[in-house]
Formats: C-alpha cells, structure tokens, sequence
C-alpha cells in the first residue's frame, strides 16, 4: 500500500497574546507587536495513512486536533517537521465555509466549489444532484440569507461530498443539520470509504470516529498519547475521560455531604454513591447495571418514612422518578443508620449528563425531612448512532420477509 | 527546531478514484491546477462585482452610474463653471483622462487593503491561495476602470478630440499602472492582518497622494516654473519621484493630447517601480501569509 498522507515530527507554535498591538501606531510606539507567550499546539507528531485508511484523531479540547488538521489541509504552516500528501485533498472544516448570503443557493455551490476546488464544468454536471442531495430544490435559487442554519449546513455537505477527493479531511462538522440528514451525510462517507478514498477524521463525538476509522491517534495536550487500532485507543481514551470525570463528580457530591446539613428531626443523607458493575462510579454506559445507594441517618428508628429518587436529565427533563411507596411495609420501621439501595440492572438511559434528586419525607404527612435536589450527577455514555433520545426503549422490528413479499405478489 | 518542508508528493502513482456505482455526472480532470486557478479568480471577480448591488433594483447597474455620474459632474463643472486653461486640450478631457488612471489605483488599493481581513472566514477555514482574494479585488478595479475608459470615448467625440496612434501604447502603460497597483494592494492587504491602522493609513495617504500626483494641474507647467520656494522644489522632487505622476501623464498624453509620451524616461522609472513594487507586493504576501490563520 503506499502511504496517503505522512506527518512526520510536526510541531505548530501559537502566540498567546497578553496584550496585542494591532495597530502600526502602537507598535512604533512600544517597539513591538505585542507581549505574548509561546504555546505548544502540537508538538512531535508524527503518523502515516496509507491510501484507502482512514484515521480518527481523538482528544480533548484544546488538545490540537484541529490545528492538526489545519496543517495537513495546508492552512497552518507547522514550525517544525513535515508533512506529506499524495493526491487530492479536500478540507471540510466548516459547512458553508465562504458562502454569500447575498448569492443564491445555486450561485454559492459554483463559489464554494471553485474555491474548494471544482471546475465549473464539473459543477454544471453534478448540480442536480448537489441539489437532490440537499433536498433544498424548493429554495436552490433563494439567497441563503434566508436559508435556517440546517439549510445552510445541508448545502455545504452536499457540495462537499461531490468534491471527489482521494483524500477526505473531516472537523466536527456533522453536529448540525436533522438527524435523517446527518445519516445520510454518514452513508455518504461509508460509500466514499468504500470507494477507497483515504479520510482523516476530527471528531468529539466518538460514535462517527468508531464507525469510520480503523486506526485513531490520541492527541493529549499537543502530542501523541496514543496511537493504534480505533477500538482499542478510543477504549482506553474513554476510560481515562470517564475516570477524570468520574472523581469530578465524586468531588462534588463530596462537598454536598460536607455542606448540607440534617434535615428536619435530625433526619439526613450521609453518603450517596452510585455503584457499577467494577464499584463506585459515575459513569455508565447504556445497558450496564446501575446502583445508587443512599446512606441515612436519624436520631432514632425511621418510622413510615418514605424515600423519593427522581432522574432529570441537564435539559431539565424529568426522566424518571420512584418512591418507596410500593415497597411492603418492610419500609415502615428502618434501624437509625442504613443503606437504601435503589438497583437498576440495565440502565436503559441513552447518552446524556443527568442528575439525582433524593428526597426522605414522612410518608403519613407527605412532610419532607431532606431534600436534596439534583445533588447527584452521573454520566451515561452510549455508543449508539442510530438510537437516540432519553431512554433506549426494548424494542423489535418486523419487516416483510421474502416469503411474505413474494405472497403479496402472487 | 528544525527546518520546516511541506512536500507534496509526485502525482503519479495516485490511483484514480474509482467511480462509485450509483455516481453519475461527467467525470473530468480534477487535477489541472491552473484550470482550477482560473476558476477560483472567476468566482471570486464575480463576487466581487456582482455581490455588492444584489437586493438592489438596478443591480450590477449601480457599478455604472458611479463612473458616467462623475464624468458628467466634472465635464459640467469644468467646461462651464470653472474654466482651467490647459493648452491643447479641453479641461475636462484633460481631467479625465488622468482620473482614469488615478481611479483605478485608489480603487485597487481602497479594496484590497481589506481583502483578506475582510474574508476571515475563507482564510481560516478553506485551504485555497489566498493571494487570489487580492489579485480578484484589483481585477474587479480593472473592470470599473474598462468600463470608465469605455464612458471616455462619447467625451473625446463631443468635445473634438481625434484619437492618434498612440493609443496603441494605452495597453503598455495599463499593463505598467496594473503592475504597480496589484504589487501595492498585495503589500498592504498582507500588512493589514498584522497592523489593521494600515486600512485608514491608506486612505489618508491616497489623498495626499493625490495632491503630489498631476491630475487636477499639469506636469508641464510644474517643471517649466523657473524657480520657486523651497517648498516648491521639494514638491518638485516628489513629483519626479512618484512614479505614478509619470504614469498619469502618460494616460494624458495618448488620449487627451492625442500625442506619444512625452516624459518616455520617467514612464520607464514607472515601469520598473511598478515591477518591483509586484515583485515586493507577491514576496510580502506570501512571506506574510504563513501566519494568516493565526493572525485573523
């Protein structure tokens, strides 16, 4: 195989201006253009695509992927190394990138495409189905000052698919637009994968980098952290960004505990924890078994209390809540300190940052003892492209068979 | 650190990409760079000149009216209020003929001092070269100065003027003017990124400048004065130095003179200060474009 793209020991230097002297005036006056600092973007990175491959870049923000792919792409010049390519390369780092919002639909895919590199005729070609692509026929000879912003992100994928690169450089572009045409926007790069097109990836999403890539770099603050088969760096990538976040959350509810006090009648959460199936956590994935486990304390036995749990995801959504209510009245009578456990042993939530409530009340009177709302966070993570929403729902699909096609038919 | 190299490989062993199976449309030769170079500065000329007057109920017209309005304020100011005697030519004629040249320069430079400011987003985010986005802001100059030079041929009937052979020098001393504006607007739409007082510097300067430059009075009757302050030979000086006083000169001896150039030495200074002032102009740019990204 031969190579695509080779990078060899780059290193990419930014100024970090304190104070920046944007006017010739006063740089004549000070003597120079600025107090700044010198911030390593990228430094040592070095990796090779074959023809036909296609790397993920992975990191967190700030990490320098993008200026990463800004150097292939040729928009940044690296400050120290090399970086080959061989063949065409298109750069899609922004939808729309150039559009004019004066032009129409029409007029701005012969701009954009000429600066992205298509000749006319080759456009003229293309156009109807730029425009089918789009679904934008309706609107193809508006101006796209009164396109919305999914209209506009449909048009600038479409001309970008049809720039027929052997090399495709992709930044997070794909968040904007409906879900039914970010799909297609994925069939898309499948099939140009497919045709042996060599695609380098920029994603904070992982779903898209584990679908499309085969190989991934792991890019921690500026280098290579680590570099190998997609699966297994994005594994180990999601395994220290959940253990960071994880001690995140656990530090935070730690200062709950340390701030709120009892409640009334000296009725009280000590301790609320979430457990997985390897421990204490406060990540999960969809489907993994989940626990919270509330540690109370009153000055003496716990009579028909009552405890209150409710999930609201950060949007607000209340996703669910339960009560103790249903539970015999084993609940009635409880010694003074004790662990309530509240086992899920699937979690059916889908990706999303949610927050617990508990809340002990008297289950006679409705009063509350303690409340303490959306004190808890956890994290769910879910790998799914083509399920989404709050909760993954037990569900089957049942499509014509042949058999029942060829029934119809008869 | 080391030396930086950004290699692009040898095209040859690139496989072709293959051809989906569902792709239709005419598959061409993508990889003519010049084709697509041509392409790119089309668009972006045409953006250039067409964007501005959308919405408008003229359109493209408006780009028009500018020119054919102030020729017709000048021709009526000068030939009927105001009566400067110049001999050998009507005023207005004479005036003309050397805004011509001055316009096309103010507007090269007025334009392209924000040209790559004024398209951040381009630079940041699309991989083209950038000097295109200057080079199309002085063509879209060239076309209003066409058009301006079109306007000037019903002036030279109505007022008499007959046309000589030495218009066939019109294009050298276009080609001269055209150099020495691209090389200018280069420099300064590069150095505006790094210094963004350098827009209102040169509009400050353009109208000094036009002052130092012969368009309103004659060289002539300047360098025929026999003697004068101090301050006038410094004005001397500066007239002799400016190299676009020889250009407008020039533009004034084919087409309102109707004669060949008279000051043919200092068209040739012109000529190489327009050359070196393009050669300056593209190593700027491209010196300076290194850290547009960053800059913007």
């Amino acid at each position: 195989m031969t190579v695509a793209v080779r990078v060899r020991d780059v290193a990419k230097r930014f100024r970090i201006y304190h104070r920046r002297n944007l006017t010739l005036k006063q740089a004549l006056l000070q003597r120079r253009r600025g107090v700044f600092e010198e911030f390593l973007a990228l430094q040592g990175v070095s990796f090779e695509v074959e023809h036909g491959g296609a790397l993920g870049i992975i990191g967190e923000n700030g990490s320098g992927k993008s200026t990463l792919l800004k150097c292939i792409v040729g928009i940044l010049e690296p400050d120290a190394g090399s970086i080959e390519t061989r063949g065409r390369v298109a750069a899609l780092l922004e939808l729309g990138a150039g559009f004019h919002p004066e032009y129409t639909g029409r007029e701005n895919v012969y701009l954009n495409g000429a600066l992205l590199g298509l000749p006319r005729r080759y456009i003229d070609g293309v156009m109807d189905e730029i425009v089918e692509f789009s679904e934008l026929q309706r609107f193809i000879d508006n101006p796209v000052r009164t396109y919305s912003s999914g209209m506009y992100a449909r048009l600038g994928f479409s001309i970008a698919v049809h720039l027929d690169p052997d090399i495709l450089v992709v930044d997070e572009i794909l968040a904007v637009g409906d879900e039914a045409f970010q799909r297609r926007c994925y069939d898309r790069i499948a099939r140009m994968r497919a045709e042996g097109r060599t695609l380098i990836m920029v994603s904070h999403a992982l779903e898209p980098i584990q679908e499309f890539c085969t190989d991934c770099i792991w890019l921690d603050r500026g280098r290579v952290r680590e570099r190998g088969a997609a699966p297994a760096v994005i594994a180990r990538y999601l395994a220290e960004v959940s253990a960071r976040e994880s001690a995140l959350m656990a530090s935070e509810v730690e200062r709950v505990h340390q701030l709120v006090p009892s409640g009334r009648g000296g009725v009280g959460v000590t301790r609320v924890r979430f457990e997985g199936a390897d421990g204490p956590t406060h990540v999960f994935e969809t489907g993994d078994p989940f626990e919270m486990v509330i540690e109370y304390h009153a000055p003496a036995r716990l009579e028909g209390a009552r405890f209150s749990v409710g999930f609201q995801r950060e949007d607000g959504v209340v996703v669910f809540s339960t009560t103790t209510d249903d539970v015999d009245s084993a609940a009635s009578s409880l010694p003074p300190t004790g662990e309530v456990r509240l086992r899920i042993p699937s979690l059916p939530l889908l990706e999303g940052l949610f927050r617990a409530s508990v809340i002990i009340s008297d289950a006679g009177t409705g009063e509350p003892y303690t409340v303490l709302e959306g004190a808890f966070p956890f994290r769910v993570r879910s790998h799914r492209l083509r399920e989404r929403g709050v909760a993954l729902l037990g569900h089957r699909w049942e499509l014509p068979t042949a058999a029942h096609r060829r029934s119809v038919e008869a | 650190m080391h030396q930086f190299k950004v290699r692009r490989l040898p095209k040859a062993p690139v496989p072709p990409a293959t051809t989906g199976p569902d792709r239709e449309g005419p598959r061409v030769q993508l990889r003519d760079n010049r084709a697509l170079n041509r392409e790119r500065l089309r668009q972006l000329v045409r953006r250039e000149l067409t964007a501005r007057y959308r919405g408008s109920v003229i359109g493209v017209a408006w780009s028009l009216l500018n020119p054919v309005v102030y020729m017709i304020v000048y021709t009526v100011v000068f030939s009927k209020f105001m009566r400067f005697n110049i001999p050998g030519t009507p005023y207005p004629v004479y005036l003309l003929s050397g805004l011509l040249a001055w316009n096309f320069l103010t507007q090269s430079i007025s334009a392209s001092v924000n040209s790559v400011l004024g398209n951040a987003v381009l630079v940041k985010k699309v991989a083209f070269p950038w000097i295109m986005l200057t080079v199309a802001t002085v063509i879209s100059a060239f076309v209003n100065y066409a058009i301006s030079l079109i306007l000037l041929a019903p002036l030279l009937i109505f007022f008499h003027v007959p046309v000589s052979p030495a218009l066939a020098l019109l294009p050298v001393v276009t080609a001269v003017l055209f150099a020495f504006a691209l090389g200018l607007s280069l420099g300064l739409a590069a150095a505006n990124v790094y210094f963004r007082d350098i827009e209102y510097l040169t509009m400050i300067a353009i109208q000094v400048w036009f002052f130092m430059t012969p368009v309103i009075y004659q060289l002539d009757q300047i360098l025929a004065a026999s003697h004068g302050s101090r301050l006038f030979t410094i004005f001397r000086w500066i007239l002799y130095v400016n190299p676009m006083t020889w250009v407008v000169s020039a533009f004034q001896d084919v087409i309102a003179f109707h004669r060949w150039p008279t000051h043919r030495l200092g068209l040739v200074y012109a000529a190489a200060v327009g050359a070196l002032a393009l050669g300056a102009g593209i190593a700027l740019f491209n010196r300076l474009s290194r850290r547009f990204a960053e800059e913007l």
